[in-house]
């Protein structure tokens, strides 16, 4: 027992180590040209803004949409920007498009690393600095709904938000892995097919879905869960739907979802390590 | 002898501007067959965007009454958004050339027998005929299907859309190739302006919402802004709303000012050129 505790701390330790390593590079990227850290700083802002502004004027304009007063609306927006902008500082370079990685032989870099692959996945993408200004956005109006709301929460509340979060985060990440495991067998012509996929759930994840259709609706909750990624939870969060048990449905999802892109990601890797990369081979497609 | 040689002259022209056309046809075809072959994933874009639709049309029926808002009907706000659906990709013409500064291909098409223009244009066409069969007609097709009436306004907002809609194009593409040349003269991050351009521009457009939809004042500038000569103004014709003729001249006026623009930052630009890599 002792043992494993102690196993599991030096992981932790590493892992927090790795992310201090690689938030150390983040910002001497940042700081190796001013000019370009303020384009950067300044395209996640206005990135985060512009993928909300639209909904936000139309709410605005009509004074909410349907039964999703101003100040909902304000959490869903908040809590969708969030999403995205923990993704973008966890996992970015690529990390969160896999397909990009694979298809571009890419992920033999990482796999003669001396780390557990799981590990590299999990710290590597680690830009607290780069992906700053896609959360400050979020969590702003975030705020700006809760405080407009006027509800008392309790620390059990903010547990469920965090948990609901890294719940709407792994479900965009799994779907990305499950559709980017495609990248194995087809490198050249699947190695956008992640962004595909994240653009699908990014573009959708701002609206409110309560007025479709059953299948509609259905498609949306499952086989392109652009739902759980802030509608459902946030529906979820504020009290909105009639169960106390629909909490627990975007989390659980989650552990679903993760299982299916797991399956998916070590199939494609067994696969891959009986073919490599065509990047490497003298007819590469990249050679 | 003049006789001669001017008909001689008229028939190189006529022979030039038919070579060129064959050109400019066969780049076209190319960039439509390369879909298949070479972006097998459009269909999960166009999936996208057919949701989008779905999803856009439900919030119109919930957030409007029949009579609408702002001058506008439910029913031409649905085929407003529809209508943007089926002509996306006029309504906001991109062209490959950011993805050739990416590649590093741009060199080689700066020496190929085309114009970067021609070249980069009559690709974008062909991608449209593939996405008008794919994805357009199929849309028009199943709009009974969602409620809604694809019809214009009237036969002269018909006509006249097809007229706004040929002017859409020519400012958006005038503006895709001044955007691209400020890449190249103030050497910007490639992506990040994208990203930059992307999330604003279905919004200043109005290809998203109506700009009548938006608060006043915010509607109002945004209406005078080339941005709305790309979308607003063809979907505002179709559906009857609006002052045809100003919107109309406000095409040309942006149309004929961003051309030499985009022509003279060309001039000024190209020789400061870096492709990104390979």
């Amino acid at each position: 027992m002792a043992a494993k505790l102690n196993s599991m701390w030096r992981t932790l330790k590493r892992i927090w180590q790795l992310w201090m390593f690689y938030a150390k590079l983040d910002l001497l990227l940042l700081i190796s040209d001013v000019r370009l850290a303020l384009i950067y700083f300044s395209s996640e802002l206005l990135t985060s803004i512009g993928s909300v502004i639209g909904l936000l004027l139309l709410a605005q304009r009509f004074d909410g949409i349907g039964t999703w007063t101003l100040n909902h609306l304000y959490v869903l927006l908040g809590y969708s920007t969030l999403v995205l902008g923990i993704l973008n500082t966890f996992f970015n370079y690529n990390l969160s498009l896999i397909s990009r990685r694979i298809g571009r032989g890419q992920l033999d870099h990482v796999l003669v690393q001396p780390q557990p692959l799981w590990m590299i996945f999990i710290t590597e993408g680690f830009a607290p600095l780069s992906g700053l200004m896609g959360l400050i956005p979020g969590i702003l109006l975030f705020a700006w709904g809760l405080i407009g709301l006027g509800v008392s929460l309790d620390l059990g509340w903010w547990a469920l938000l965090v948990l609901n979060l890294f719940a709407s985060g792994t479900i965009m990440m799994s779907f990305n892995y499950i559709w980017g495991s495609l990248a194995f067998v087809a490198p050249r012509s699947s190695e956008e097919i992640s962004s595909s996929a994240s653009r699908l759930l990014d573009q959708l994840k701002v609206y409110p879905l309560d007025g479709l259709g059953g299948l509609l609706l259905g498609s949306l909750m499952t086989v392109a869960p652009v739902g759980l990624v802030a509608w459902y939870p946030v529906r979820a969060l504020l009290g909105l739907n009639s169960s106390a048990w629909s909490i627990w449905i975007t989390p659980l999802a989650a552990l679903f979802m993760l299982g299916i892109a797991l399956f998916c990601f070590l199939k494609g890797l067994g696969y891959y390590a009986t073919t490599g990369s065509q990047r490497y081979s003298s007819l590469g497609h990249r050679s | 002898m003049v006789e001669n040689g001017l008909g001689q002259r008229a028939n190189i022209r006529r022979d030039t501007w038919t070579r060129r056309l064959a050109k400019y046809a066969k780049t076209a075809s190319m960039a439509a067959s390369g879909y298949i072959g070479d972006s097998p994933l459009f269909m999960f874009d166009y999936l996208m965007r057919v949701l989008r639709v779905l999803v856009l049309l439900s919030i119109w029926r919930i957030v409007l009454s029949e009579e609408g808002a702002s001058g506008l009907s439910l029913q031409a706000v649905l085929t407003y958004t529809l209508i943007s659906e089926v002509f996306f990709s006029q309504l906001n013409p991109r062209t490959s050339m950011e993805d050739a500064f990416w590649q590093g291909t741009i060199a080689g098409r700066m020496a190929q027998p085309l114009g970067l223009f021609e070249q980069f244009t009559s690709e974008t066409v062909g991608r449209w005929f593939f996405e008008w069969c794919c994805f357009s007609i199929p849309l028009v097709l199943i709009s009974p299907l969602l409620g809604v009436n694809v019809l214009p306004a009237s036969l002269g907002a018909g006509l006249l859309f097809i007229v706004s809609l040929l002017l859409a194009v020519s400012v958006g593409l005038a503006l895709e190739y001044i955007f691209c040349a400020l890449l190249v003269i103030w050497q910007l991050p490639l992506w990040v302006m994208l990203q930059i351009r992307s999330a604003f521009i279905t919004l200043l457009s109005g290809a998203m919402l109506p700009l009548a939809f938006l608060p006043d004042l915010i509607g109002e500038i945004f209406s005078w802004l080339p941005f709305a000569s790309m979308a607003s103004a063809p979907l505002q014709i179709y559906v009857g709303a609006g002052n045809t003729l100003l919107l109309v001249l406000l095409q040309v006026f942006w149309s004929v000012l961003l051309w030499p623009l985009a022509h003279w930052l060309w001039f000024k630009g190209r020789e400061g050129m870096i492709s990104y890599g390979g």
